[in-house]
């Protein structure tokens, strides 16, 4: 037994003999209680950044870990990027800025302001980029409309003729992505229809259906949209209309038709992305089921309808679109 | 024409009635009801009155558990058990839950090998698959603990086990010469199911051999794995968290006292197979304890050694059964901001909601106000030193139980300098009426528990100086025969500095929150209990919580509030 005893008590502290710790876990608590410096100044790692081909990459050092947070603001267009962070080293790690928008509209090639706060300390710090080339859209982006050129005369067009009735493509500040957005709006008191535009494939280089891939789970379709809550509730629907025989003509009785419709109850320009293998088939705002082979095809659309509706008896309604897109595999980043 | 029919309606009847003659041995009701009324009402003391919160509220629920324990023959046993629970207000449907509360089926292979599929109560050893209770009041006076057991019998908590689904298997091997016996152990189940999307299925496995050489010697080997499961989705970034332990028992007597040195040591691994952000931790513990039986005073006497390192991980022995970030339900929200409640020690007594019924996949949270010395009961890291215990029990049943653990931290949290830990903890029942010669039983039980962390650094914002002190008191009285007044009086104190770790989901440290601390918060009841039977009991009660921030450092972050309850419960176990 006195054996044992013994053999026991040698392997334990043999054992914590073993621990050898001179370091400790998280950050130093001497560190995070000292009055705050900044070791290294904030700055940007180039005066000029070119979107296309590399990213921007902000830099600053403090003396312990604090909560920060870049704003980055356009001076023309006001857009606004956030980035935000708890850390001592602010590198590539945690501010890369790829040119994307956190508040629309997007950045457009000009000067911005990125300004540090770190707000536990109330200090703050500011340095200047430039935006030689924006951001480009992500590889295997399709382009469905982003209004630059106007009303293409391939797309079928449809307006309402009620009051105050305003369905144009504008160019003025609004415009979140380019210089140009298509605006919808008027009073249309016998109908919900305000107006509507079919993107028909045939206007992209006489095809019959869009070039999307087969996978309706790798597909998003996405769209920027601006809300005037001051108007009246303004419904955008989009219509997926797939041509599932490829005979050039869509069947609504025989062939697959999805809806997304959305409700603009927000303020201001706003990302919308959906993957196409979530979007159903409404009929009268219902979810009902499709009338051809119940499969999404994305390869097999042939016209996207994008139709402005509002209750005809609440008055003026309002909405503009820009930049509609298809991304492969995840949702549009701007 | 009608006497063949008459005829045949009555063979069919006797048919029917030696059917159910036969089935009535094989079937047999398991289950319990319980019907709970409770009154809150909330008093909340803030420099601007809270004119936002709703300081009444009523509830309650009757339910009843039926369990169908089937015996189709002598080898295997079913059981399967419904739960109908309709919440006050709930009529006609509305507010009527129907839920499978228990599923398994149990039998013998061949009379040697035991198995359950299904539904099971698992516990391994304390540093593998075991539910510590850690935070639990251990001298719980009797009006408390019937909440409590309610919150057990709800998640199934029985002796240190957690619930858990998947299959069971034992059997044992003896001998005649140089082994006494050998026993196998081995279980497979599942934590949580894969989301087909990037959530993996994620399965714990565990075995134990159990070598009994003599009753003077035995031994055993207990492994447990809790790992992701490849190619249930697409995310090929895999978990495992793998523990390996040895342990040993001799007895030895010294004239009629016996004396048992036991304990356990073994190593744990903890990674995700492809995330390159993710800690691989590896790590020891060793546990080694011994005791002495003095029979002629009824008493125990144990000396251990605990040594826990900081990266020792298993998920299964550092899951706790209080989930510190759930809300509280009930005034989950008080003051004009609407701050969240924190849970006090109402909730620790009587609420479910704030319970877990089964093992987390990510580190608890802990608590330091109730529990900074052991959060996670033995199996808590970073742990080394030593503890003392001593348990004795007088002829005419007055028992004392003392505990005190002296540790310290292994590696420094944020500092160089290592935190000191000691806990002491003083625990008695006294039965009065054996005491005095009352004829009618006449309990009391006292209970303290001291808890201080200090740490002293070379700089003094990294110094800690924490004490958390409860005391308990609980009183019960038998009137008549079966009817009992009960009271009970909890308080507890923590008072001092420390700093709250923050860790991100790999549960690395990432920051330190200063806290400061002068709560003071308690809860009183007093209850009239009829017993029925043994497992039949009719209580009501009315006690009163108070949570009390008396620091001036953190400008009285928390108002101040008291919580009273009126309840009713109606408990029958079937």
């Amino acid at each position: 037994m006195k054996k044992t005893l013994l053999i026991i008590s040698i392997i334990s502290v043999g054992l914590s003999a073993c621990r050898k710790e001179n370091t400790f876990e998280g950050p130093s608590i001497n560190e995070i209680n000292s009055k705050f410096t900044i070791l290294e100044p904030f700055k940007a790692n180039k005066n000029s950044a070119d979107f296309e081909t590399s990213n921007a990459i902000f830099t600053a050092r403090f003396n312990k870990i604090v909560s920060w947070k870049i704003t980055i603001k356009g001076s023309i267009s006001k857009a606004t990027k956030i980035i935000t962070g708890e850390s001592k080293v602010i590198d590539a790690s945690n501010a890369t800025w790829n040119g994307s928008t956190t508040q629309f509209p997007l950045f457009k090639a000009e000067n911005c302001t990125a300004t540090l706060l770190i707000a536990s300390e109330n200090d703050s710090t500011s340095t200047t980029l430039a935006i030689s080339k924006t951001k480009p859209l992500p590889t295997g982006a399709r382009m469905i409309a982003n209004f630059e050129n106007g009303l293409d005369p391939n797309w079928t067009k449809f307006f309402q003729s009620g009051a105050s009735m305003e369905c144009i493509v504008k160019s003025d500040n609004f415009a979140p992505e380019g210089n140009k957005y298509l605006n919808m709006g008027g009073t249309v008191n016998w109908d919900w229809l305000i107006g509507l535009v079919d993107f028909n494939a045939r206007a992209y280089q006489n095809n019959v259906t869009f070039p999307f891939s087969t996978n309706p789970e790798n597909e998003y379709f996405n769209v920027l949209i601006y809300g005037d809550p001051s108007t009246n509730l303004t419904k955008a629907l989009f219509q997926f209309k797939e041509d599932e025989n490829g005979d050039g003509v869509f069947d609504a009785t025989k062939e697959d038709e999805y809806d997304y419709s959305i409700d603009v109850t927000w303020s201001g320009w706003r990302l919308v992305s959906v993957k196409y293998a979530d979007i159903v088939t409404l009929v009268n705002g219902n979810p009902a089921s499709p009338n051809g082979n119940k499969q999404h095809n994305p390869d097999k659309i042939s016209k996207i309808s994008f139709l402005q509706l509002a209750d005809p008896n609440l008055g003026f309604a309002r909405c503009k679109i820009d930049l509609i897109t298809f991304t492969q595999n995840k949702a549009i980043d701007l | 024409m009608m006497n063949r029919k008459t005829i045949l309606l009555m063979m069919f009847a006797l048919i029917s009635m030696q059917g159910y003659s036969q089935k009535a041995r094989k079937l047999s009701f398991v289950g319990g009801a319980r019907s709970s009324v409770f009154s809150n009402s909330l008093n909340v003391t803030d420099t601007l009155p809270d004119t936002t919160t709703a300081k009444n509220n009523y509830g309650g629920y009757a339910l009843i558990d039926l369990g169908f324990n089937i015996q189709p023959n002598k080898q295997t046993e079913i059981m399967g058990m419904f739960r109908i629970k309709n919440n006050y207000g709930g009529f006609w449907g509305s507010g009527v839950q129907f839920d499978v509360r228990q599923l398994w089926v149990k039998g013998v292979v061949g009379n040697a090998i035991r198995y359950q599929i299904g539904d099971l109560n698992l516990k391994q050893s304390p540093f593998t698959l075991y539910n510590h209770h850690s935070d639990r009041l251990d001298s719980l006076p009797s009006i408390f603990r019937l909440q409590q057991n309610i919150i057990s019998y709800e998640q199934f908590y029985q002796n240190n086990t957690w619930r858990m689904q998947g299959a069971n298997v034992d059997f044992g091997l003896t001998f005649a010469k140089y082994l006494k016996e050998i026993n196998f152990n081995g279980f497979i189940t599942r934590l949580n199911a894969t989301n087909f999307a990037n959530v993996n299925e994620r399965l714990m496995t565990g075995g134990n051999i159990n070598i009994v050489q003599s009753n003077q010697l035995s031994f055993g080997y207990t492994i447990n794995r809790t790992f992701d499961l490849k190619a249930t989705t697409a995310n090929n970034n895999l978990f495992n968290n793998t523990i390996h332990t040895f342990d040993w028992k001799l007895n030895h007597s010294i004239a009629q006292n016996t004396l048992s040195i036991a304990g356990e040591a073994g190593l744990s691994n903890w990674n995700y197979s492809e995330d390159t952000l993710a800690p691989v931790l590896n790590d020891y513990f060793v546990h080694a304890y011994a005791n002495l039986f003095i029979p002629s005073f009824h008493a125990n006497i144990s000396l251990g050694y605990l040594n826990v390192g900081p990266d020792f991980r298993s998920i299964g022995a550092q899951s706790k059964d209080v989930n510190y970030n759930s809300p509280t339900v009930f005034f989950n929200r008080f003051t004009n901001n609407q701050q969240l409640r924190p849970i006090t020690l109402i909730d620790m007594i009587g609420n479910e909601n704030i319970y877990n019924k089964t093992i987390g996949s990510t580190l608890a949270t802990e608590s330091e106000l109730f529990n900074d010395i052991l959060p996670f009961g033995l199996a808590t890291f970073n742990r080394v030193g030593a503890y003392a215990k001593l348990q004795t029990q007088s002829k005419n049943k007055l028992s004392f139980q003392a505990e005190l653990y002296q540790l310290n931290e292994i590696r420094g949290q944020g500092s160089l300098a290592l935190k000191a830990f000691r806990q002491l903890k003083l625990n008695s029942n006294i039965p009065l009426h054996n005491l005095i010669g009352f004829s009618k039983k006449l309990g009391l039980q006292l209970g303290m528990r001291l808890q201080q962390t200090t740490r002293e650094s070379e700089f003094a914002v990294e110094n800690i100086d924490l004490k958390n002190i409860q005391y308990s008191a609980g009183i019960q009285y038998e009137l008549i025969p079966d009817f009992e007044i009960l009271a009970g009086f909890v308080q507890q104190r923590n008072n001092g500095n420390s700093f709250i770790t923050e860790r991100n989901e790999y549960g690395e440290v990432t920051y330190f929150r200063t806290s400061n601390y002068q709560l003071k918060q308690q809860i009183t009841a007093v209850g009239l209990r009829i017993n029925f039977s043994p497992k039949a009991y009719l209580c009501a009660m009315l006690q009163q919580s108070s949570y009390q921030d008396l620091s001036t450092v953190n400008d009285k972050a928390m108002a101040d509030f008291k919580i009273n309850q009126f309840g009713l419960i109606y408990n029958i176990l079937l």
